[in-house]
C-alpha cells in the first residue's frame, strides 16, 4: 500500500485531524533530525539559495513594470498591456525577433554537436601531456572577452591582409569582406560561439564520459568491438542524459543570442540582419529611456524562453527518455 | 547664593549656545554623480575638499558627496541608478537625459545660470544656443568636431605644402599611398582612415561640398535632409572615387577608434582625424613613443565646389553635461559651486590641477609638470579664462582655433520622442547604403533606390515633420 492509498484509507475512517497532527509532527520531527544531521550543507547551500532568490526570483516581481508606465519620481502609472500592443504593432520588433529565431536556431543546431564530438576526441586521446594541452588550448577563448574576440576576428577576416582571406587567395579563391557582408555576418556569429564556447562546454560531456562504467568498455573489448564501435554503443549512449539536460537548459536560453557578441560584432552595413531582441532592449530600455517597452520585450522573450524548456522536455521525455522533471 | 550662580551660568550659556548655534550649523549636504570623478580617486577627493575650502572661505559651507559609479559603461549604470529613485542634486550625462526632461526630473537651468556672477559669462557660443533650446544640460567645452593631422615628417617627405583645396586633398593622399612613407618596401598606406562611418571626413568635406546643415533646400524650395540632396550625393561620389583609388580605407567601417590610431602609429593610414586638441595631443604623444621626435600637423578643412569651413554644429542641444535634478533641495547651493568653477579661482583648481604635482610656480612664471597631461577638468572649461601657462601642442591649439572661427549652428533640432523609430530606421538605410555606394557594392546610379528606401524607411515623415519646425522659425 502506498503512502497515499494509506492516507485516503485513515480519512474514511474518519480520524482525519488525529492523522494530520500526527503527520505535521512527523514532519517536523523529520525536518528536525535532517537539520541535526545535514546543518552543515545547509549552511552550505544557504548563500547559493539567497543568490537566486535575490537576483533570479525577487527581480520576477519587478516585471511589473511592463503593464505600468515608469515614473523615475513615484508612483508608476498601470497601463495594463499598452507596451506589449506597441511592441506587436513594430516592424522593427518583430525584424528584431526573426533575427534572434534565426540565429539562435542556426547557433543550437550548429553549435550542439561540436562539443559532444571535442569531447568524443578528446577522450580517444591517449598521450597524458598533450591531452592537457589541447584541453588547456581550447578552454582558453571562453576566458577572452567580445571585445578582444571581435579584434581578432575583424582583423583575421579582413578582405585586405586578414589570414582567413589569405588562406583562400591560396586556394584562388576571391577575398570577401565576411564582416560587411549580409549573407556572411550569422555564419560569423556561429563560428565565432564555437570557437570561444565548445571548448569549455565539452568540459562537462568529457566529466560524464569519464563517469561510464569501465566494464562496459571491457565487455565491449571482449565482444570484438573496434574504437568506433565502443563510442557508438558505449560512449554515445552513456551520455545521453547529459545531452539531454544539457538541451533542455539551452532551450531556455534559446533566445539569447548573446547580446555582447552582437554588439561587438555589428556594423552599419549588416545591423539589420544581427540586431536581435537584447539588443533592442538594450537600445529601447538604457539608450532611450523606455523602460517599460524594453521590460515588456525581455518579459515576451522570457516566456517564449520557458514554453521552450516545457516543449523541449517533453521531446526529450518522449526521444530518450530523460527530461529535467 | 549658589541658585542665583547656577541660574545665572546656565543663562550665559544657554544664550552663548544660541549665539553659537547658527555659526556652527552643519554644512549643507548634497550629491554629485559624475563620470572620471568619484570618491575612489584620491585626486578627485582632495580636487573636492579644496573647493569645498574655498567656497567656505567666501561663506558657502558645503558638504558635497561624490557618488561612486564606475566610469565604464556610465551612461548605462546612471540610467538604472536614477530609475531606482536615487537621483543625486547634480547629475552629469552622457545621454538618455531627454526621457528625464520629459518626466519633469530636470531643472530649468536658463534663469539660475542668468543670476550667476561668472558662470553666465564662461559659456561658449554654441553653449548659449543650446540652452536656449534645450535648457536642462550644460557643459562648459569648447565645441568639439574632428580635424585631420598628418605626420609633420611624412608631410615634409611628400614635398606638398599642407592641402587646401578638395583635389589638393586627393593629391596629398595619393603621395601618401604612392610614395611608400613607412618605408616598408611596399605601397600599402592608406591615405586617410576613419572610425565606424564617414562622419569624420563629413566633418571636412560637407561644407566643401555645400552641404550647410542637417537640413536644406531641394529645388522646389522644401526642406529635406541633406542625406538625399544632390549634394549629398557628390560627396559621397567622392569618397567612393577615393576607396577606388586606394585612398580611402575600405575597411573603415569595421574600424574602431583603437584600431583607427593604432593604423595611423603603424603608418597603415597617413591621415587621421581628432575630436579635440586633447585627443590631437594623445595621438602626439602616442606617436612619439613609436617614433620619437615625431610632430603632428593639422590640416584645414579644404576649399571645394560648394565652399569651406568645418561642418555645421549640431546646437539643438548638449549630448552630454550636468543637469540638477528638480527633486533636488538645495539647487542654489549647487548652481553656486558651478558658479565658483567658473571663476578664476575654480578654473585655476579645474584646469591646472594641484600646484607641485600637474604645475610649479615660481614668481609668477607657472610651470606644467608632465602629470599635466593625465589631468583633465572635471566640470568644464570657462570660455572666457585663459590659463597662465600654455602646454597644448601647436597643432591642438590650431584646433580649437579653427573650430572657434569656423563655428556655424547647424539646423536641426530636438525631435519627439514619437520619431525615434523613424530616426533609427533611415540611419540604418543611410549607412548601409553609403557604404554600398564606396565599396563600389552599389554604384550612384541607384541613388534613386536609395532615396526611395530612405524615404519609405520613415525619411518622409521626418522632412514633413522638419518643414512644420524650420518654416515656423521663419
Amino acid at each position: 500500500m502506498t503512502d497515499r492509498q494509506h492516507v485516503l484509507t485513515s480519512s474514511n475512517v474518519g480520524n482525519v485531524p488525529i492523522n494530520a497532527t500526527r503527520r505535521k509532527a512527523g514532519r517536523v520531527s523529520a525536518f528536525a533530525d535532517g537539520w541535526r544531521r545535514w546543518w552543515p550543507y545547509y549552511v552550505m547551500m544557504a548563500p547559493g539559495i539567497l543568490f537566486f532568490l535575490v537576483f533570479h526570483y525577487l527581480p520576477i516581481w519587478e516585471t511589473r513594470i511592463a503593464f505600468e508606465q515608469v515614473r523615475i519620481v513615484p508612483p508608476n502609472v498601470w497601463v495594463g498591456l499598452k507596451h506589449f500592443q506597441v511592441l506587436f504593432s513594430s516592424s522593427v520588433f518583430w525584424q528584431v525577433l526573426a533575427n534572434t529565431l534565426i540565429i539562435s536556431t542556426m547557433k543550437m543546431v550548429f553549435f550542439l554537436p561540436v562539443p559532444i564530438v571535442v569531447a568524443l576526441l578528446l577522450n580517444e586521446v591517449r598521450g597524458g601531456s598533450l591531452r592537457k594541452f589541447i584541453q588547456s588550448a581550447i578552454y582558453l577563448p571562453h576566458f577572452l572577452s567580445w571585445v578582444v574576440i571581435a579584434g581578432v576576428f575583424i582583423a583575421a577576416l579582413s578582405p585586405a591582409d586578414g589570414a582567413v582571406n589569405n588562406l583562400l587567395g591560396m586556394a584562388g579563391i576571391a577575398p570577401r569582406s565576411f564582416m560587411t557582408d549580409t549573407g556572411a555576418i550569422r555564419w560569423v556569429l556561429v563560428f565565432t560561439e564555437i570557437w570561444r564556447s565548445a571548448g569549455w562546454d565539452s568540459l562537462l560531456y568529457l566529466a560524464a564520459i569519464i563517469a561510464i562504467d569501465q566494464q562496459l568498455y571491457d565487455a565491449a573489448e571482449v565482444d570484438g568491438a573496434n574504437r568506433w564501435q565502443k563510442i557508438w554503443h558505449v560512449t554515445l549512449p552513456g551520455i545521453i542524459p547529459t545531452i539531454a539536460t544539457l538541451f533542455i537548459l539551452n532551450a531556455g536560453m534559446f533566445l539569447n543570442a548573446d547580446l555582447n557578441q552582437v554588439i561587438n560584432l555589428s556594423n552599419d552595413v549588416v545591423r539589420s540582419k544581427i540586431d536581435i531582441v537584447d539588443t533592442y532592449v538594450y537600445r529601447i530600455g538604457l539608450q532611450t529611456g523606455e523602460y517599460s517597452l524594453a521590460t515588456a520585450a525581455g518579459l515576451f522573450k522570457a516566456v517564449l524562453g520557458t514554453m521552450m524548456i516545457v516543449v523541449a522536455h517533453f521531446i526529450s521525455k518522449r526521444l530518450t527518455g530523460k527530461g529535467v522533471w | 547664593m549658589l541658585r542665583k550662580l547656577v541660574l545665572t551660568t546656565s543663562t550665559a550659556l544657554a544664550l552663548c549656545l544660541g549665539i553659537t548655534v547658527p555659526a556652527m550649523a552643519d554644512p549643507i549636504k548634497f550629491r554629485i554623480v559624475s563620470k572620471d570623478f568619484g570618491p575612489t580617486n584620491p585626486d578627485d577627493v582632495k580636487h573636492l575638499q579644496r573647493i569645498e575650502e574655498a567656497l567656505k572661505a567666501q561663506g558657502t559651507d558645503l558638504d558635497i558627496e561624490l557618488v561612486d559609479l564606475p566610469s565604464s559603461g556610465y551612461a548605462d549604470k546612471l540610467s538604472v541608478m536614477l530609475l531606482s529613485g536615487d537621483i543625486p542634486d547634480l547629475i552629469y550625462f552622457q545621454g538618455g537625459d531627454a526621457k528625464m526632461v520629459e518626466q519633469g526630473v530636470l531643472e530649468d537651468l536658463g534663469p539660475m545660470i542668468a543670476d550667476t556672477t561668472y558662470l553666465k559669462d564662461a559659456l561658449w557660443p554654441h553653449n548659449v544656443e543650446r540652452l536656449k533650446n534645450y535648457p536642462y544640460l550644460l557643459y562648459v567645452y569648447p565645441v568639439r568636431g574632428p580635424q585631420p593631422v598628418i605626420r609633420k615628417d611624412w608631410l615634409e617627405k611628400t614635398g606638398l605644402k599642407a592641402p587646401e583645396t578638395v583635389e589638393d586633398y586627393v593629391t596629398l593622399f595619393k603621395a601618401i599611398k604612392d610614395d611608400d612613407l613607412d618605408g616598408n618596401g611596399v605601397a600599402d598606406t592608406y591615405g586617410v582612415t576613419t572610425a565606424d562611418n564617414t562622419n569624420e571626413l563629413d566633418s571636412i568635406f560637407n561644407q566643401a561640398f555645400g552641404i550647410t546643415g542637417t537640413w536644406m533646400k531641394n529645388p522646389a524650395g522644401e526642406w529635406v535632409s541633406a542625406r538625399i540632396t544632390s549634394q549629398e550625393k557628390d560627396k559621397i561620389a567622392f569618397y567612393a572615387s577615393l576607396r577606388a583609388q586606394g585612398l580611402y580605407d575600405p575597411e573603415y567601417i569595421t574600424t574602431k577608434f583603437d584600431v583607427k590610431e593604432d593604423k595611423f602609429y603603424t603608418g597603415k593610414a597617413g591621415v587621421i582625424f581628432g575630436s579635440s586638441g586633447e585627443v590631437i595631443d594623445i595621438y602626439g604623444g602616442k606617436m612619439r613613443q613609436v617614433h620619437p621626435g615625431t610632430e603632428l600637423v593639422l590640416l584645414a578643412p579644404p576649399k571645394g565646389p560648394g565652399g569651406q569651413g568645418l561642418s555645421a554644429v549640431d546646437v539643438s542641444k548638449e549630448s552630454r553635461g550636468f543637469a540638477i535634478s528638480t527633486t533636488s533641495e538645495h539647487k542654489a547651493e549647487v548652481m553656486k559651486l558651478l558658479d565658483f568653477m567658473a571663476s578664476p579661482q575654480g578654473q585655476m583648481f579645474d584646469r591646472l590641477g594641484f600646484e607641485g604635482q600637474e604645475f610649479t610656480k615660481e614668481g609668477d612664471t607657472y610651470k606644467v609638470t608632465d602629470k599635466i597631461a593625465t589631468w583633465y577638468a572635471r566640470f568644464m572649461v570657462a570660455a572666457n579664462w585663459t590659463p597662465p601657462v600654455v602646454w597644448q601642442s601647436e597643432a591642438a591649439q590650431q584646433s580649437l582655433a579653427t573650430i572657434q572661427k569656423d563655428f556655424k549652428p547647424d539646423n536641426t533640432f530636438v525631435w519627439p520622442a514619437d520619431y525615434a523609430a523613424d530616426l533609427d530606421a533611415t540611419e540604418n538605410v543611410y549607412r548601409s547604403w553609403v557604404f554600398k555606394f564606396i565599396s563600389g557594392a552599389a554604384t550612384l546610379d541607384q541613388w534613386d533606390q536609395y532615396v526611395a528606401e530612405w524615404e519609405a524607411a520613415g525619411g518622409t515623415r521626418l522632412n514633413d515633420y522638419a518643414r512644420t519646425v524650420l518654416d515656423a522659425k521663419k
